[in-house]
């Protein structure tokens, strides 16, 4: 097999930018733009319907949650469920756990994960590539194939109900090497020649010039690799066996019985635990920013 | 991926694969056998731990521990809690591991071959043989080959919950004994609609032992073996009921998730077949005040012609894990929560316990909140219960095929004849054969 | 194929640097993240796909059984139907978020006030409850009195389908959700790929009088081609292991209509305690995604160069 693809921009030189404004008429450009936010509004709400759908499941009572036909509003609004769940289950404990794993297993992906896809974009050397597929291809192995072989090396290494099984089994995936990698293809290699020319070294020029540039790479896996841990739960549970231990997802799942379920604390606590990640999603579009990738250029 | 070393000569190539793998699946064979550590506490103390699932719900657990913490105090039990939903998973996992907890919920009879049968759990045959289990209900699902290797301590059974107030309304009394076919014309004039919301005569939770589990049960018919004409009598009742609109149809409550006791308690069925469980938990939101269903208990409906009461079961016991760090303790936990202490203490909570005596039913009835009609009682005193799923290798594997081949009837997409054809067919093909 | 990924050339090394200074540097960089993954992915994985040649219980000491775990697929019903289940799912499930989610991604990627709600709202499928999904879907798709067929009802249509209710219409139903699922996932990825487009471009290409379409399909499409290629690339990934949807929504019913690769690998492996089979299966799965991977890199490759 022959080199991965490096994929630069096959387009036109840039030209100077022109600020220049064009002649433009104002009226039907306000008849657009409110038309494009009714769309984007309408379909906002059809996106949202089972959320939606939550929210409502969440001030009710747990035997009148799954009823048929779905009850859109509650009978009655039971706020107090948001109250009763702190009491019920140690959430403040849980969701400091979930933060503490999301946190560092998002840390640890970010840093090792564009460290090594600074080799596999930007470093030339024999079987690289070679090595890049069989990466990629790991993540097609569904994780329930090698469980238990996984689990009895933890067990062996005695790490298991421990913080770093978790975190040694997440923080290390393909799919951080592979975004940045794609995310770094994009960015000329003349930029890199030229700072190897002015003397940076290659840890220099990953530093210096491609962390910067990758912003937005950065904060999208930073994002996805969040909610993911943040969500996960059957890792966890295999390897988290102590109750102070355990993570929001373990908790949520806690109100499941043998026989019975209490969904309306099910729902509160989803609820709940859906909003750090609503906030971190907010915060990290400030890094959506376009232009980034040529301001390096001088 | 193992085979890139391997220069292309097909017979090194496959001699060298194998040799790696052995290699490899006998390191974690071996690496098993370690970890864990007993916690042993200085002054003959002892830490039992009991493998479980959901602690904080399921107060029957904490109720044995603390009676048997009472009756042994040089014992102190530390509880594993696991999450119900997956327990079974993690169960395997962990003893895949060499975990070392000393006794292990067995969640069912299924998972009790399983880990019996790889020799994971240890043979307390003794403790059967020393004395008098004659009242221990569902104690010979647990006979392995002559050998037990668990105890039960609780034993539920299928009875009929009806809603009172629907039946006064109708001005029927409910029999002493209903026929499938009474039972079928009674869901059908029950249903009816109150205040603009539909309430259906009877409620069919979407198990297959709803129809599979009873009529096997009331039939004789063996769910392992490959022929199930049996099925066919209460599938044209399941069905009928299905198409007049007395019950909700299986691919909407199979799909919306339904919960039998959201439609319960929310007085959307008159009628509902299901386990003795749920009698703790209808207790328990009546308590809350979380519903105000005025419910009593009948027996399960029988074919017509039939002696005596038949219905099915399932119970759930405590084992012992061969790599117990405190096996005599662990034993003697198992025969505490099988005996009458262990039986007293979680009858307190509504909960059914293995070892059945007139006391003990006396005291389940004194609950607060039980009824105290005599056909509940009556209800409650099944002549025969039958395990909801005979027990052997090929269980889980019979029960996939069940399952899929009753939900294709119940949706419809093939007809009784076709679907009991097909579920012989395959269990023969893909799991006698 | 290990020996052709073995046999790999350099991909062109530069003049002037001696080679083992690139590998020095290149395993320095990739060194960190691959020792935690081989260690603690790599390995396991190893071993299990060591089972797919052994009987083994989880328990007792492994048997050598050679191809037999392999023939038995062959004769295994459940397995072609599990295999044609996951490649109707993929072949749906690719191509419509791809669209999907670079619609949305294109869409949302301008100054807008109120733009970061509406990517807010995109993201929220993929962090919603399963449950919640599972049981609002299905009641939209709910045969009689579901809105989408009352939709389809008012459209003329006198026979709709009774999808999650039927043996043909349950896959659709479950792709659909799953598109309307994983959307706002991929659009994020979009999302920072369309910030490596130089404004220049498109202020460029607008002097030159191209409309929208044509800008999408001459400056984004083609600068986008990184990220597209690695969103493919996950898409096909994702798609062949999908599992947890499924189980939650349809359970691989009714009957086995979506009864999945994934699905039937934990089933006859934690459940039914067969791992060997169970790693048989793994190990064909991951040869078919290997596969479609390679020549997914081989047509990128071929374009990229052109």
């Amino acid at each position: 097999m022959t080199a991965l693809p490096d994929a630069p921009p096959a387009v036109a030189p840039p030209r100077p930018p022109e600020r220049s404004a064009r002649p433009r008429s104002r009226g039907p450009r306000l008849v657009r733009r409110a038309l494009a936010y009714g769309f984007l509004l309408a379909v906002a709400l059809l996106v949202l319907v089972p959320f939606g759908w939550m929210v409502s499941s969440s001030l009710k009572r747990n035997n009148q949650v799954l009823t048929v036909p779905i009850e859109w509003i509650p009978q009655e609004f039971r706020w107090s469920n948001f109250i009763e769940i702190w009491d019920r289950i140690p959430m403040a404990t849980y969701l400091g756990n979930s933060v503490f794993l999301s946190v560092a297993i998002t840390l640890l992906q970010l840093l090792t994960g564009s460290f090594a896809a600074y080799g596999f974009a930007k470093v030339r050397f024999p079987g690289r590539d070679a090595l890049f597929l069989a990466y990629i291809a790991t993540i097609a192995v569904p994780w329930q194939a090698y469980m238990v072989p996984q689990y009895i090396m933890m067990q062996r290494a005695e790490l298991t109900n421990t913080y770093w099984s978790i975190i040694l089994l997440q923080a290390f995936g393909a799919f951080g090497v592979f975004l940045m990698r794609q995310y770094y293809m994009s960015i000329p290699d003349e930029l890199c020649e030229a700072a190897r020319i002015d003397g940076l070294t290659e840890y220099g020029i990953y530093r210096r010039l491609m962390l910067p540039l990758s912003k937005p790479a950065l904060a999208s896996l930073a994002l996805l690799t969040f909610v993911n841990t943040w969500n996960d739960y059957m890792g966890p549970f295999i390897y988290l066996t102590s109750n102070e231990l355990w993570t929001i997802q373990l908790g949520l799942r806690s109100f499941v019985g043998q026989y019975d379920a209490e969904y309306a604390m099910i729902m509160t606590g989803a609820v709940l635990s859906v909003l750090p990640i609503v906030i971190l999603f907010l915060i990290g579009q400030r890094y959506f920013i376009r232009g980034i990738a040529t301001s390096g250029l001088k | 991926m193992i085979a890139s070393n391997s220069v292309g000569r097909a017979q090194g190539r496959r001699r060298f694969v194998g040799r790696t793998a052995v290699a490899v699946a006998l390191a974690l064979a071996v690496t098993a056998c370690g970890g864990g550590s007993g916690d042993e506490t200085g002054d003959g103390n002892v830490t039992l731990t009991v493998a479980v699932w959901n602690l904080a719900k399921t107060p029957e657990f904490t109720a044995l521990f603390d009676a048997f913490q009472r009756a042994n105090p040089g014992v102190k039990v530390k509880p594993v809690d696991i999450l119900a939903d997956d327990y079974p998973d993690k169960v395997t996992t962990m003893l895949a591991g060499g975990d070392q907890t000393d006794v292990i919920t067995m969640k069912n009879v299924t998972d009790y071959a399983r880990y019996s049968s790889r020799g994971q759990l240890a043979d307390i045959t003794d403790a059967v043989t020393s004395t008098d289990t004659s009242k221990l209900a569902g104690l010979p699902a647990f006979n392995v080959k002559d050998k037990y290797y668990a105890l039960p301590f609780r034993q539920d059974f299928w009875l009929l919950y009806y809603n009172k107030k629907y039946f006064e309304k109708a001005g029927v009394t409910m029999p002493s004994q209903l026929t499938w076919d009474e039972y079928a014309k009674l869901a059908r004039s029950l249903t009816h609609d109150e205040g603009g919301k539909k309430v259906y005569g009877t409620y069919h939770h979407t198990w297959r032992s709803v129809v599979h589990a009873i009529s096997a049960a009331q039939t004789g018919g063996d769910q392992l073996g490959g022929d199930y004409s049996f099925f066919k009598d209460q599938y044209e009742m399941a069905l009928g009921l299905q198409k007049d609109g007395a019950t909700l149809d299986f691919g909407t409550a199979k799909a919306q998730k339904s919960d039998y006791r959201t439609i319960f308690e929310s007085g959307t069925t008159a009628m509902l077949p299901m386990g003795t469980w749920y009698i703790s938990g209808i207790l328990q939101q009546k308590q809350k005040g979380a519903t105000d269903v005025d419910w009593a208990l009948a027996p399960m409906p029988q074919r017509p012609g039939a002696t005596g009461m038949t219905t099915f079961g399932s119970p759930t016991a405590f084992a012992v894990n061969k790599r117990a760090v405190h096996a005599d303790a662990a034993k003697k936990f198992v025969r505490f929560a099988a005996g009458q202490a262990g039986a007293e203490a979680i009858s307190k909570l509504g909960v059914v316990p293995a070892l059945q005596s007139t006391d003990i039913t006396q005291a389940y009835f004194s609950n607060t909140g039980m009824p105290t009609d005599e056909l509940s009682k009556k209800a409650f005193q099944p002549d025969k219960v039958v395990l909801e799923m005979p027990v052997s290798e090929h269980t889980s594997d019979v029960d996939t095929i069940l399952n899929e081949e009753h939900e294709l009837i119940m949706v419809g997409d093939k007809s009784i004849d076709e679907g009991i054809r097909s579920m012989g067919d395959r269990v023969k093909s893909e799991v006698l054969n | 194929m290990a020996q052709a990924m073995t046999r790999s050339a350099p991909g062109g090394s530069p003049p002037k640097r001696p080679a083992w200074r690139g590998i020095l540097i290149g395993w320095s960089f990739i060194l960190p993240n691959f020792l935690g993954f081989a260690l603690f992915t790599l390995i396991p994985m190893l071993a299990a796909f060591a089972l797919a040649f052994l009987k083994w219980d989880s328990y007792n000491s492994p048997e050598w059984v050679g191809a037999a775990n392999f023939r038995r697929l062959l004769s295994d019903e459940n397995f072609y139907v599990a295999l044609r289940n996951t490649f109707a799912y993929a072949g749906g499930h690719i191509p419509l978020t791809l669209v999907a989610a670079l619609g949305l991604a294109v869409a949302l990627d301008r100054k807008l006030r109120g733009v970061q709600f509406f990517r807010t709202a995109a993201f929220f499928p993929y962090i919603t409850s399963l449950v919640a999904v599972a049981v609002v879907w299905n009641m939209l798709f709910n045969p009689t009195a579901g809105p989408v067929n009352q939709f389809l009802h008012a459209l003329g249509v006198d026979d709709p389908p009774r999808w999650v209710a039927s043996t043909d219409w349950a896959m659709p139903a479950v792709i659909v959700t799953s598109v309307w699922r994983d959307m706002g996932y991929y659009m994020v990825l979009f999302l920072a790929g369309l910030q490596t487009i130089p404004k220049e471009y498109y202020e460029a290409a607008r002097v030159d009088g191209a409309n929208t379409w044509q800008r999408f399909w001459k400056i984004t499409l083609p600068c986008l081609r990184p990220t597209t290629f690695f969103v493919v690339v996950m898409l096909t990934i994702q798609s062949f292991k999908v599992l947890d949807l499924i189980v939650v929504m349809t359970d691989g019913g009714p009957g086995r209509s979506t009864l999945v690769l994934s699905q039937l690998i934990y089933r006859e492996g934690i459940t039914e305690g067969r791992f060997g089979y169970s790693s048989a299966i793994a190990l064909v799965l991951f040869v078919i995604v290997l596969t479609v991977t390679v020549v997914q890199f081989r047509l990128n490759e071929r374009s990229s160069t052109r």
